[in-house]
């Protein structure tokens, strides 16, 4: 199936397969390149996420796409869309902020450390979860600026399915990746 | 030159960025409408002293000053519904601060509209949905700097596009009235 590639491979010389290498990989770099680029000037660690979970429906369903930014001097007000890490769990979760508590003066609030001018504590629920996302915060009373990754801007619908169903099945990961790697050699143009 | 792959690459390739500029034009085109056209909501919100008592609610470690709401409202929020309107997130929102000059904002009520025909709030009599909890200080009580405000916010969310926030009505200057033990 292949004789004829190879011999063309062959006929052409390392040379020439050499650049093909080179092609594919400066089309990888500048991929990374523009996704790195983008999250410099929006701020945050990941510009663009999908949602995974059904807590924010109707809004949002699985497998939507959204966009975030994260001022670094702006505070958060209730009832924006914000997405989240725990330290110590590792998925992003997408909830909308119920309360903030922006401090003007040092205090001391029990169970944290002294607070200064700036800094603001926040609580989030889903909007499809009855009760508030304190369960999920592992033992924090509250989220603070620090954990918090991005606001949402703006969001597009079903994108983001792919990723999922990528997750799900890693089967249909390496056979993607598979395909495409071998497009990618045996293309002559 | 039209090979299968070659005319499978052009489709997808004019197919994707049909696509994209259909949705940057649906966004440019929301984002114009609301530019020219604003909509303007007028709301109100009536509400008796909000009682606080010094409880707790199972999930606390615990008490604390709460609060505790009687309120009406009414908004007609119908032109906030247009073409690109996927539904309308309303929040019933305290702003207040308390003695150690926190500022506070809390949500004490939400609704989620999804149709134009239930656009029209109107409420009468209604509880806080969520607990009304004093962070640490004196909010509430004796020594409390002020009164609180109230406020109906809405989170416009489209089909396609930028999420939009606004306020629809404001109550300020509500007194707080304590009793002692629940």
């Amino acid at each position: 199936m292949f004789t004829e590639e190879l011999k063309a491979f062959r006929r052409l010389g390392f040379r020439h397969v050499f650049l093909q290498v080179l092609n594919f990989a400066s089309v990888i770099a500048s991929g990374l390149m523009i996704w790195k680029g983008l999250g410099l000037i929006t701020n945050t660690e990941s510009p663009i996420v999908v949602v995974l979970s059904g807590s924010m429906e109707p809004a949002f369903y699985r497998g939507d796409l959204l966009f975030l930014t994260n001022p670094p001097h702006e505070r958060y007000h209730t009832g924006d869309i914000t997405v989240y890490k725990i330290p110590g769990a590792d998925i992003p979760i997408v909830h909308r902020v119920m309360e903030t508590h922006d401090v003007s003066s040092p205090v001391k609030i029990s169970g944290l450390d002294l607070k200064v001018l700036g800094e603001q504590l926040i609580l989030t629920k889903g909007d499809n979860n009855h009760i508030d996302d304190i369960e999920l915060y592992q033992g924090l009373d509250w989220l603070e600026r620090k954990h918090i990754v991005g606001k949402v801007r703006g969001f597009l619908p079903y994108v983001g399915y792919i990723t999922i169903a990528m997750n799900d099945f890693p089967q249909l990961k390496y056979a993607l990746l598979g395909v495409l790697g071998l497009l990618a050699l045996i293309q002559r143009e | 030159m039209h090979s299968f792959f070659t005319r499978i690459n052009n489709v997808s390739a004019l197919l994707s960025s049909c696509t994209m500029a259909l949705l940057a034009a649906i966004t440019i085109a929301s984002l114009l409408q609301e530019a020219i056209y604003p909509p303007q909501i007028n709301g109100q919100i009536s509400m008796k002293p909000v009682k606080v008592f010094h409880a707790k609610t199972p999930r606390q470690r615990r008490k604390q000053e709460m609060g505790f709401l009687n309120f009406n409202m009414t908004a007609d929020l119908t032109p906030l519904f247009t073409w690109n309107t996927k539904q309308l997130f309303l929040s019933l929102e305290a702003e207040y601060e308390n003695i150690q000059g926190v500022n506070n904002t809390i949500v004490l009520w939400d609704r989620i509209v999804r149709r134009p025909e239930d656009a029209r709030v109107k409420i009468i009599g209604a509880k806080n949905k969520y607990a009304f909890k004093e962070i640490g200080g004196k909010g509430f009580g004796k020594g409390a700097p002020g009164n609180a405000s109230y406020a109906l916010k809405y989170n416009l969310m489209p089909y396609v596009g930028m999420l939009r926030y606004g306020e629809a009505a404001r109550l300020s200057d509500v007194p707080f009235d304590v009793r002692e033990e629940l």
